[in-house]
């Protein structure tokens, strides 16, 4: 699989390059709207939800006597977003491919892929914005370098994922509408809008499925790493890289072995 | 089965599917969503159809092989086969070396990428390194002859210029194998005979090249073995001209079948004052002499014309105007012409006019008989429009006009 991908690398790079060029070619913010949407979502659930359902965030790991609901969602939200841009992505470019998976025979991941890439790079975005966030707050550790291995992990699950649901989706049109519900779901379904000891005590039965959720595995330690400044158990974050890599080779496999009819499909 | 001679080894051949059959379901059949598949069960393959079926030909190295039928014959589907976007349902397909297909030009353009982006994309998918791309990107964009816009996105281009550059992007990606479906009948004249050159020179490089077509003429220059699909199997595989002969006798039987038979007769109610009268016509082989449907450049055919005199007729000239469908008179004819006299008529007699080697060139062609008498001065019978009739070529494109003009050239 890997010398597979070793050796498609230039396609899988002028798919990216493509993505890249054409992503926000026709407005005058360009890369600039990539930050608008998760900005914008930052400020009105900063608003509501410490405004009117006022949640307090666990304390700054740099000052136990300060808090920072904004940054703490925020972290949540760039961990997410790998997760939903990946795998909402990935199905986008499977169909809009169609028309040249039709007529040029080429592996059908390569434009997923490319495009994958370049919105890891987004995120990567989001990522600065949120340093600065904690730049501000004076809230800085060495810990933040783990953020890069736990966002990988949580890359290579989410392409794991958005292989199989994009294949899945070339042929039922409608998975992706499901998948969009599916997500919301998942959002509040994961530990970005409230700390998990909000829930911990008064709903244990609500903790066990938020804990079940593979993506609170990689938003509770980034909030370990970025926000609180600590590091998780030494087995964490190889587990997480482990399981990652383990998500993305089987989505690898099942879309390789289903994508051979694809040019059929679309 | 091909005609190739057994003792060919194996590594002669570029391509050869062996046995080959394709079926589809049609789209009706398909679950479309997931839905529709959970609450419907599992779609029941009634409404499959087959293709290709059993299809078995090999292609020399080095040769320009071409694949001919009509529409929904199976031709396009053979070379998606071969190219790897579809897969066999049975059967096997062996290409050696590396493929490049022209199924549509500039399929994998992005209109919002500038020309020379474009080229990079296309390159890398057609499976080019970037090293390779780099160094054909300005050979590409000289050939293409778009120079001056390669900059801007190819939004801006005219259908020509997109064309132009995938051509160009194809076959500069160095392939070992070409896969043309019907694109060359793109492109203003030069642009064309500029591909035909191109593909002249990498047959002479040693490249294979399987065209598909529908259009007798392109290939019948360009290809050296040809094999004819019909309804997905094949009818005939072999030398271009064998082939193409046998396909076109087909096509122009089948036609005959469908058309009448083109003879006209006059309805006894048209009362001629005069004492000659034309009663019929037909167009006829002039050795069978029986009617046909249509006529062929470079064959001999006939008209046959019925007269009828109520007094004897003395040395009646009968005379028949060709015109075009487009309007133009292209030839009359006459016997007092040719210098014949057919002496005093009386009673039912038939003229037959026959064409040697008919130069009239493909089109549809509509006739009008009159007679006049010996002087030449007095009409004694004329019928307009008397009959329309095609004229059709087995050799595929001869030229342009009316009339193929017998003609020899010299140079000294």
């Amino acid at each position: 699989m890997l010398r597979t991908l070793y050796q498609q690398r230039a396609l899988i790079r002028a798919f990216a390059v493509r993505e890249i060029a054409t992503r926000y070619r026709q407005s005058a913010l360009g890369w600039g709207w990539s930050l608008v949407q998760p900005l914008a979502n930052l400020l009105v659930y900063t608003a509501v939800f410490t405004l009117v359902f006022r949640i307090v965030p666990p304390p700054l790991g740099s000052n136990p006597d300060k808090s920072s609901f904004a940054a703490f969602l925020f972290t949540g939200m760039v961990t997410f977003n790998v997760f939903s841009g990946l795998v909402v992505g990935s199905m986008a470019q499977l169909r809009s491919n169609g028309e040249l998976l039709r007529k040029v025979h080429f592996p059908a991941w390569a434009p997923v892929i490319g495009a994958s890439l370049v919105q890891f790079i987004q995120v990567i975005l989001e990522l600065v914005v949120l340093i600065a966030l904690f730049l501000v707050l004076l809230n800085v550790s060495w810990t933040w370098i783990l953020a890069i291995p736990i966002l990988i992990a949580m890359a290579l699950f989410a392409q794991g994922v958005g292989l199989i649901l994009s294949i899945l989706n070339a042929r039922f049109g409608d998975v992706q509408y499901m998948v969009t519900v599916a997500l919301g779901a998942l959002y509040f379904l994961t530990p970005i809008l409230y700390p998990i000891s909000v829930i911990e005590g008064s709903a244990s039965w609500l903790k066990s499925i938020v804990m079940a959720n593979p993506l609170s595995w990689f938003v509770l330690p980034m909030h370990d790493v970025m926000y609180s400044l600590k590091a998780p158990e030494w087995w964490v974050i190889p587990a997480l890289l482990v399981f990652g890599a383990a998500v993305f080779a089987i989505g690898f496999k099942v879309f390789e072995r289903t994508s051979e009819d694809i040019g059929e499909l679309l | 089965m091909t005609n190739s001679n057994a003792s060919s080894s194996v590594t002669k051949n570029a391509i050869e599917v062996h046995n080959v059959s394709k079926k589809f379901n049609r789209a009706s059949d398909r679950r479309t969503s997931l839905k529709e598949r959970l609450v419907r069960g599992k779609a029941k393959n009634t409404n499959e159809f087959w293709a290709v079926k059993d299809v078995s030909f090999k292609v020399p190295k080095g040769s320009v092989y071409g694949l001919v039928g009509h529409n929904g014959s199976g031709k396009s589907t053979m070379l998606k086969l071969i190219s790897g976007i579809y897969r066999p349902t049975e059967g096997t397909i062996t290409a050696r070396g590396r493929l490049a297909a022209l199924i549509e030009l500039g399929a994998g353009f992005h209109p919002e990428m500038t020309g020379r982006e474009n080229i990079a994309l296309n390159g890398s998918i057609l499976g080019l390194t970037r090293k390779e791309i780099d160094a054909a990107t300005d050979e590409i964009i000289e050939f293409s002859g778009i120079r001056d816009f390669i900059n801007d996105p190819v939004k801006h281009y005219s259908s020509g210029m997109y064309v132009r550059l995938g051509f160009s992007v194809a076959v500069h990606m160095n392939p070992e194998i070409l896969l043309v479906d019907e694109v060359l009948a793109v492109g203003d004249e030069e642009f064309q005979r500029k591909c035909f050159d191109h593909l002249s020179k990498l047959r002479k490089a040693g490249k294979t090249i399987v065209v598909v077509s529908h259009g007798l003429g392109s290939l019948e220059g360009l290809c050296d073995e040809i094999t004819w699909l019909d309804h997905g199997c094949v009818e005939q595989t072999g030398p271009t001209t064998e082939v193409i002969a046998a396909y076109l006798k087909k096509v122009n039987t089948e036609e005959s079948a469908r058309s009448r038979q083109i003879t006209a007769t006059r309805s006894p109610e048209e009362v001629v004052e005069g004492e000659l009268r034309i009663k019929s016509a037909s167009i006829i082989d002039p050795v069978t002499k029986q009617p046909l449907s249509h006529a062929e450049t470079g064959t001999t055919m006939a008209i046959q014309i019925g007269l009828t005199t109520t007094a004897p007729i003395l040395g009646p000239n009968v005379r028949v105007a060709f015109q075009h469908e487009s309007g133009p008179l292209v030839a009359m004819i006459s016997n007092h012409k040719k210098g014949i006299d057919f002496g005093t008529i009386d009673g039912d007699h038939e003229v037959i006019a026959t064409l040697e080697n008919t130069p009239l060139l493909p089109g549809r062609y509509r006739i009008h008989i009159d007679v006049f008498d010996h002087t030449g001065t007095q009409t004694l019978d004329n019928w307009n429009e008397v009959l329309e009739f095609p004229v059709r070529s087995v050799r595929g494109e001869i030229g342009q006009g009316f009339v193929d003009l017998p003609t020899t050239f010299t140079i000294t």
